[in-house]
C-alpha cells in the first residue's frame, strides 16, 4: 500500500537531530527524501560513542529511508546542481540559520522563481526575529532559556535537562507537521509558500499550559505551578524500585480495605486523604507532603505488587521502566514499535518505528540509513549526468 | 488569506490534553473545530489551578474551537452527533478502548455514515494487550515509558519532569502529523482512514535518539545532570559567580572556535580532544579541565565571548523569572509567547503558534468557549433547534 507522502520528494539539507527526524518521519509516510550532505557528511555522523560497525548510533536512528548526496552547496557548481534537484522535488528543508540559504542563493526567493508550488521549510534555533536571530542553538541551550530546567533537579544544585532531546525532536514534528499542511494546501489551491519553526518556539509552546497558569490563577497550588518550588520526583519508592500511581476512583468499602492492607487506617480520617485518597496521590494538592507516608507501607512491596492492590482499587499503578524493562515488557511488544533495520554495513540495529497506524496509508521502513554519498551517483544520473561528469565533479571536490 | 484547513470541520470528542491540543492545532491550522462535551464535563475541568472559575488545561487545551454539550447516551443527542460527524472531516476521540463504540460513534459505525472521515483514535498504551484499559496520564507515561530514566542528577534515580504536560502534547503533536498525513492521503484517494496512535509509542518516538544509545550497547543511558551523552563539551559550567552557564559544542566547527573564546588555544590542537568522539571518549578528562577554567571569570565574560565566537550558550537562569521570559525581546519578537484577550478570563499569556506559514498564516489564536457556550449557535448551523427547555437545562456549566 501506497504511504500518504508517497510520490512527494523532499531535497533535506538538515544535519543532526532536528531536521533528520522531520526528513525521517515524513520519509516513513511515503516521501522520498533526499538528503544533502556536505562532503563531511552530517554532523549527527560524529555524534557518539556509541558507533555500531563505524556509524553513529544517533545518526542510524533518525535516517532510514533516505537517500544520501554529498554535495557542497557552497560551491558554484554545487549551488547548480542542488537547484536542479530542488526543480524537480516538491519540498525544501533546511536549517541553515536565518539568512543563510539566501547566501547560498538557495532561499525561498530565489527558488520558488523557477518553482512556484515548492513547499519551503527552515528550522531556526530561536526564532528568525530577535537579537537571537543569528546564533547557533544546542539542546541544552534551548531548554534552559525555555525555562525546562525549572522542572527539573534541585534548588541551588548543579542544573539538570531533560535527558530526550526535546528541543531537536519536539521540533522536528512541528517541521513534519508544517511541511505536510504545506503539500495539503499545495494539492488543494496549486500553491506553494515558506514556513518556519524554531526549537525555541516549540519547546515554549509545548509549555504553554504554564504561561497561562501563571498570567493569574485563582489559587497557587497546583501541578502546573509548583515545579520550581519541589524537589526532584523519583516516585514512590517500593521494595524493588519506584512506582506512580493516583487514586480517583473506588467506593469506600474499597478505600478502607485499600487502607488496612497497607497498615494505613490511622489516616482514613486525615483531611489530606480525602476523597480517597484523589488529593494524597498522582497531582493532588497533598501528595507531596503525604508521600513519606505511603513509601513507609510500600517498603515491603514490590512494584508488582504496588501496582496490583492499587488496580484491585481501581486506580492508575505503573512501575518506572528503565529502557531494559521497558523493551522487554509485555505492552510494548503489542504496540509494535521496535523495529529492527538494515545495517548499511551488513547486519541489523534495532529502533523505534513509526508511530502512528495509518490503517489504508502505512508508514513503513524501506531501506537502511544511507552511507555518506551512497546515491550520489544514482541521484545525479537522474539528472543527466554521465560519468565524465560526475568524475570532473568529484575531482573538482563538489560531490563525493 | 484564509488557514491551510480553511474549510476542514473537526467533531473533536476528545478529553483532558492529548485529543484537545491536538484539535486546537488543527484549529489554529483554520479547521472549524467543534468540542463536544458530555453535560457532566470533560476530566480538565477539575484539573487545578483554575483561572476565575476555569481550569488553566480546559483554557489553554482549547483554542479556536467552539464549544457544544451533546448527551451522548441520549437518542437525540445521538443523532444530532450524528448529522455533526456526517458533515466532519475529522473525528478525534482519546477515550479508553471500548467506550466510544458503546456510544455507537465507533469507527465501524461512522465511517459507514461518512467514508471520508479522518478518524483518530488515541490510547494510552495501546488498543490491545493487558494494559489497553488502563488510563494514562502525563506521568504515568513519563514512569513507564522510561523517559525519567535517563534524567536526573549523576548517580540519581532519575526523575519526573514536573511540568505535567510534555508527553501529552508530545503526542497530541504527533496526532496532527497523521491527520495532516491522512487528509492529503484523501485528497488522492477520496477516503477517509482510521488513525490509531498512543501515548507510549510517542513517548518512545521522541527518545529515539536515546534508545539508539541503548540499542546500541545493550546498556541503559545514565542520567547525567546537565550533560549530553553523544557530544562533548555540551553541558552547563559553574563560573565565578556561581552561576551557571550552558555551553554547547554540537558541530566540529564550533570546537576550535570554542577554544579560541575561552582562551585555551592549546585544546585545539590536543589528539585527546580532535574530534567530537575523541572528546566523548575523553570526557572526564576534558571536562575537568573546562571546570576549573570557567571558574576564574564570570558566567557574563565567557557568555559574551563564547556568542561573539557563534558557540551556543546561555546563562541558566537560577530563579524563575516569568515576567521576564514573556518579556524578552527573542520571545516577543518571535510571538513565542503571546498575550491572548478572553471574555471571561481577561488577558492570558498563552503560547504562541509553532510554525510560521507565509502565504495563509495560521491563527489568529482565538480563546475557546466555556462548556457548552456554542451550543445553540453550532446546532442552529445545523438546521437544528436547539432551544428546547430541556436542553438548556443541560448546557450549564459545570460548577466546580
Amino acid at each position: 500500500m501506497p504511504g500518504a507522502l508517497d510520490g512527494f520528494t523532499i531535497i533535506d539539507f538538515t544535519q543532526g537531530l532536528c531536521g533528520p527526524f522531520a526528513s525521517m518521519r515524513l520519509a516513513d509516510a511515503g516521501a522520498e527524501v533526499i538528503k544533502i550532505e556536505p562532503l563531511g557528511g552530517d554532523t549527527a555522523r560524529t555524534m557518539g560513542p556509541p558507533f555500531i560497525q563505524d556509524e553513529s548510533a544517533v545518526f542510524l536512528s533518525l535516517n532510514r529511508n533516505k537517500k544520501s548526496v554529498a554535495l557542497d552547496v557552497t560551491t558554484q557548481d554545487g549551488r547548480k546542481i542542488a537547484r536542479q534537484l530542488i526543480d524537480r522535488a516538491d519540498v525544501v528543508l533546511e536549517d541553515f540559520g536565518p539568512g543563510r540559504a539566501e547566501k547560498l542563493g538557495l532561499g525561498y526567493a530565489d527558488l520558488s522563481q523557477t518553482h512556484e508550488t515548492l513547499v519551503y521549510c527552515a528550522i531556526s534555533a530561536f526564532g528568525e526575529e530577535g537579537p537571537l536571530r543569528d546564533q547557533p542553538g544546542a539542546e541544552l541551550v534551548v531548554q534552559a532559556m525555555a525555562d525546562y530546567t525549572h522542572s527539573l533537579g534541585k534548588i541551588g544544585e548543579a542544573p539538570v535537562r531533560l535527558g530526550t532531546d526535546v528541543a531537536s525532536l519536539n521540533t522536528g514534528i512541528m517541521a513534519s507537521q508544517a511541511i505536510t499542511a504545506g503539500l495539503f494546501h499545495r494539492v488543494r489551491k496549486g500553491e506553494g509558500q515558506r514556513v518556519t519553526v524554531s526549537m525555541l518556539g516549540t519547546l515554549l509552546h509545548m509549555r504553554g499550559i504554564m504561561w497561562t497558569s501563571m498570567t493569574d490563577p485563582d489559587e497557587w497550588y497546583g501541578f502546573h505551578l509548583d515545579h520550581y518550588t519541589r524537589p526532584p520526583d523519583e516516585g514512590y519508592k517500593t521494595k524493588d524500585g519506584h512506582v506512580y500511581f493516583g487514586l480517583r476512583r473506588g467506593s469506600s468499602e474499597d478505600w478502607d480495605r485499600l487502607m488496612l492492607t497497607l497498615g494505613l487506617t490511622d489516616y482514613i480520617t486525615d483531611p489530606r486523604f480525602q476523597g480517597f485518597g484523589r488529593e494524597a496521590t498522582s497531582i493532588g494538592r497533598y501528595a507531596p507532603e503525604v508521600k513519606p507516608i505511603w513509601e513507609r507501607a510500600f517498603q515491603q512491596l514490590t512494584n508488582a505488587e504496588v501496582v496490583k492492590l492499587v488496580h484491585e482499587f481501581h486506580g492508575d499503578a505503573v512501575p518506572f521502566n528503565d529502557y531494559p524493562t521497558l523493551c522487554a515488557h509485555p505492552q510494548v511488544a503489542e504496540l509494535d514499535i521496535l523495529k529492527d533495520v538494515d545495517h548499511p554495513a551488513g547486519e541489523s540495529f534495532r529502533t523505534i518505528g513509526p508511530v502512528w497506524n495509518l490503517a489504508d496509508t502505512p508508514a513503513e521502513i524501506k531501506s537502511p540509513p544511507p552511507t555518506l554519498g551512497q546515491h550520489t551517483d544514482e541521484v545525479l544520473s537522474g539528472l543527466g549526468m554521465n560519468a565524465t561528469d560526475l568524475q570532473r565533479l568529484r575531482t573538482a571536490r563538489v560531490i563525493s | 488569506m484564509p488557514g491551510i484547513l480553511d474549510g476542514i470541520r473537526v467533531f473533536d470528542l476528545s478529553i483532558a490534553a492529548v485529543g484537545p491540543w491536538a484539535s486546537k492545532l488543527l484549529g489554529e491550522l483554520g479547521a472549524d473545530v467543534i468540542k463536544v462535551e458530555s453535560p457532566g464535563g470533560e476530566l480538565s475541568h477539575v484539573i487545578p489551578p483554575p483561572i476565575k472559575g476555569t481550569a488553566v488545561l480546559y483554557i489553554s487545551a482549547n483554542f479556536n474551537k467552539r464549544n457544544i454539550v451533546l448527551d451522548l447516551k441520549e437518542e437525540g443527542d445521538r443523532a444530532i452527533a450524528l448529522k455533526l460527524v456526517e458533515k466532519s472531516d475529522v473525528f478525534v476521540q482519546n477515550m479508553r478502548p471500548g467506550a466510544v463504540e458503546r456510544l455507537g460513534l465507533g469507527y465501524d459505525v461512522v465511517s459507514q455514515l461518512n467514508p471520508r472521515l479522518v478518524y483518530v483514535s488515541a490510547s494510552a498504551y495501546g488498543r490491545t494487550g493487558a494494559m489497553a484499559k488502563e488510563a494514562g496520564i502525563d506521568p504515568t507515561v513519563q514512569a513507564f515509558g522510561g523517559w525519567c530514566s535517563i534524567t536526573g542528577a549523576p548517580g540519581s534515580q532519575g526523575e519526573m519532569f514536573r511540568h505535567l504536560a510534555h508527553l501529552d502534547i508530545t503526542t497530541s503533536t504527533m496526532i496532527v502529523e497523521a491527520v495532516l498525513q491522512a487528509l492529503l492521503a484523501r485528497e488522492r484517494s477520496g477516503k477517509g482512514q482510521h488513525i490509531e496512535i498512543d501515548m507510549i509509542s510517542a513517548a518512545m518516538s521522541l527518545q529515539t535518539s536515546r534508545l539508539a544509545e541503548y540499542f546500541a550497547t545493550g546498556e541503559q543511558p545514565q542520567p547525567m545532570g546537565s550533560a549530553a551523552a553523544t557530544t562533548v563539551p555540551h553541558q552547563a559550567f559553574v563560573c565565578e559567580d556561581q552561576e551557571y552557564l550552558a555551553v554547547g559544542v554540537v558541530s566540529e566547527d564550533q570546537w576550535p572556535r570554542f577554544c579560541r573564546a575561552i582562551g585555551q588555544e592549546t585544546l585545539c590542537d590536543d589528539p585527546r580532544f580532535a574530534t567530537n568522539p575523541k572528546r566523548v571518549e575523553n570526557r572526564s578528562a576534558l571536562v575537568a579541565l573546562l571546570e576549573d577554567h570557567f571558574k576564574t571569570k564570570p558566567t557574563r565574560w565567557w557568555s559574551l565571548r563564547l556568542t561573539q565566537a557563534g558557540v551556543p550558550n546561555t546563562r541558566v537562569e537560577r530563579t524563575v523569572n516569568f515576567q521576564t521570559l514573556r518579556a524578552d525581546p527573542q520571545v516577543t519578537r518571535n510571538q513565542h509567547i503571546v498575550d491572548l484577550e478572553t471574555p471571561h478570563w481577561g488577558t492570558l499569556s498563552v503560547d504562541g503558534l509553532p510554525w510560521k506559514f507565509e502565504k495563509n498564516p495560521a491563527g489568529p489564536i482565538r480563546p475557546g468557549g466555556l462548556q457548552g457556550e456554542q451550543t445553540e449557535e453550532v446546532l442552529r448551523e445545523f438546521g437544528i433547534a436547539a432551544e428546547t427547555p430541556e436542553r438548556n437545562g443541560r448546557d450549564k456549566r459545570l460548577e466546580s
